[in-house]
This record gives C-alpha cells, sequence and structure tokens, in this order.
C-alpha cells in the first residue's frame, strides 16, 4: 500500500489549522497557521529565558552585594528563590510542549 | 502572582525579626554599661516596634521595623563605691535591661523567624507541586 505525499502534508495542515483555531477560541481558520503557532512559542519562550536571564543578573548582584558585606542575606534568598521557580516553570513549560511536539511527529499517517 | 506575594511578605517578616533581634542584642550587649562619670545616666533599655506597611505596587502588607523606641522604666542601682559612677552614697546607676526579659524576647524572635521561614517553605512546596503536574 503506498500513500501520496500529498495526503501528508494535508494532514499535518489539517492538524496545524485545528491546532490554531483552539488556540484562536475557534474564531479563525487562518491559512498560515502553521507559521504563527511556531513563532508565538519562539516568541514565549524567548521571554520566558529573557526573564530568567534577568533574575539571574538581579541573583548575582544581590549576591555580590551580600558579600561585601553591603546586602542582605535575606534577599539573596528570595532573589535565588525567584529565579528558580521562574526557571522551572520555563523549562517545564518548554519540555511539555516539546513532548506534545514529539507526541503529533510520531503520529502515524 | 500570589505565591511570589507571600514569599516576599515572609521575607519582610524575616527581616523585621532580624531588626528586632539586632536590638536585643544591643540590650544583652550592653547589661553592664554604666556611665563614666557620677549620677550619668547608663544605656537605657531599647524597644523595637514593628509597622504594617501597604506595599501599594505589590498590593500586599508587608511588615517593616518600625522607630526603636526606649524604655522609660526607672534604672536599677547597685552598692559599688569604688566604681567611678557611684554617687555620694555609693550607689552605681545600671541600665533597666533585665537579661531574663530579653531571653524570652530572643526566643520569641527566634520562633516568629521560624514561622516565617515555615511559609517560605510551604509556599515553595506549593509551586513545585504545582509545577510536577507539568512533568508528569
Amino acid at each position: 500500500m503506498t500513500i501520496p505525499t500529498t495526503a501528508a502534508t494535508n494532514a499535518y495542515q489539517a492538524t496545524a489549522q485545528l491546532a490554531e483555531s483552539i488556540a484562536n477560541g475557534g474564531n479563525q481558520a487562518g491559512s498560515n497557521s502553521a507559521s504563527s503557532i511556531g513563532d508565538s512559542f519562539k516568541d514565549i519562550l524567548g521571554q520566558a529565558v529573557s526573564s530568567v536571564t534577568e533574575g539571574g543578573n538581579n541573583v548575582e548582584t544581590q549576591t555580590l552585594a551580600a558579600v561585601q558585606g553591603k546586602g542582605d542575606m535575606i534577599d539573596v534568598v528570595t532573589a535565588v528563590a525567584e529565579t528558580e521557580v521562574a526557571l522551572q516553570s520555563m523549562v517545564s513549560i518548554r519540555d511539555r510542549v516539546i513532548s506534545s511536539y514529539e507526541e503529533i511527529m510520531r503520529m502515524p499517517i | 502572582m500570589d505565591f511570589m506575594k507571600s514569599l516576599f511578605v515572609a521575607a519582610s517578616g524575616l527581616k523585621a525579626q532580624s531588626g528586632r533581634m539586632r536590638v536585643i542584642a544591643e540590650n544583652i550587649a550592653n547589661a553592664d554599661s554604666t556611665g563614666r562619670t557620677p549620677n550619668a545616666d547608663p544605656y537605657r533599655r531599647r524597644i523595637p516596634t514593628f509597622e504594617s506597611i501597604y506595599d501599594s505596587k505589590m498590593q500586599a502588607s508587608k511588615v517593616e521595623l518600625g522607630r526603636i523606641e526606649t524604655d522609660n522604666s526607672k534604672f536599677k542601682t547597685r552598692f559599688n563605691p569604688s566604681h567611678p559612677a557611684a554617687d555620694p552614697e555609693g550607689f552605681v546607676k545600671m541600665p533597666n535591661v533585665d537579661r531574663l526579659v530579653e531571653a524570652v524576647d530572643m526566643r520569641e524572635a527566634q520562633r516568629s523567624y521560624e514561622a516565617n521561614l515555615n511559609v517560605i517553605t510551604s509556599t515553595r512546596t506549593m509551586l513545585a507541586r504545582t509545577l510536577d503536574i507539568l512533568r508528569a
């Protein structure tokens, strides 16, 4: 049994459109759905990474101040905790999205 | 996020209690600080106060160490005629610090600090458990 390649691409497109209509609350059935979804995940990940980096810089300044005897140890601990939570959420969401993507790729067509 | 707010509020509690601990340390360290000349006042016991401060940016009430007031109770006297601060009758004014009271205050500060630490630990556990849903 042979499967035409167009069938596979159609299936991908249909899935992408379905995903986008779910994401948009079923209002739209756009044609360039795949690219916009890819961009938005990239944007979300970029924002998450930059916020975590910002938190990391804050931790570094606080730690330096505390080591030099100018800062407060409590500030260091809270800054570290905040950044840790941000990093963990970012990593969890990234892992989850990537695992969903892998699941879609494994889908038998 | 409310969890981050509770972390910061608990951290303000930690800071307030550490400030209180500093005042208690001052009181205990100065429990023998007398004056140098006759009738000079010795160290006067200091009392920390706490204030609730509404952080409008975070929209939560934090606690801060308020003004540090002085304890205006009477000084104790001790008979010690050879002391440079002794009055003509031989009595030296001693600070109005009671070490037992300070020890109890210190234990209270320690317990409050631990309570705030427990809030931080519980908040972190709740956050981590919530994130575990994504990983499962």
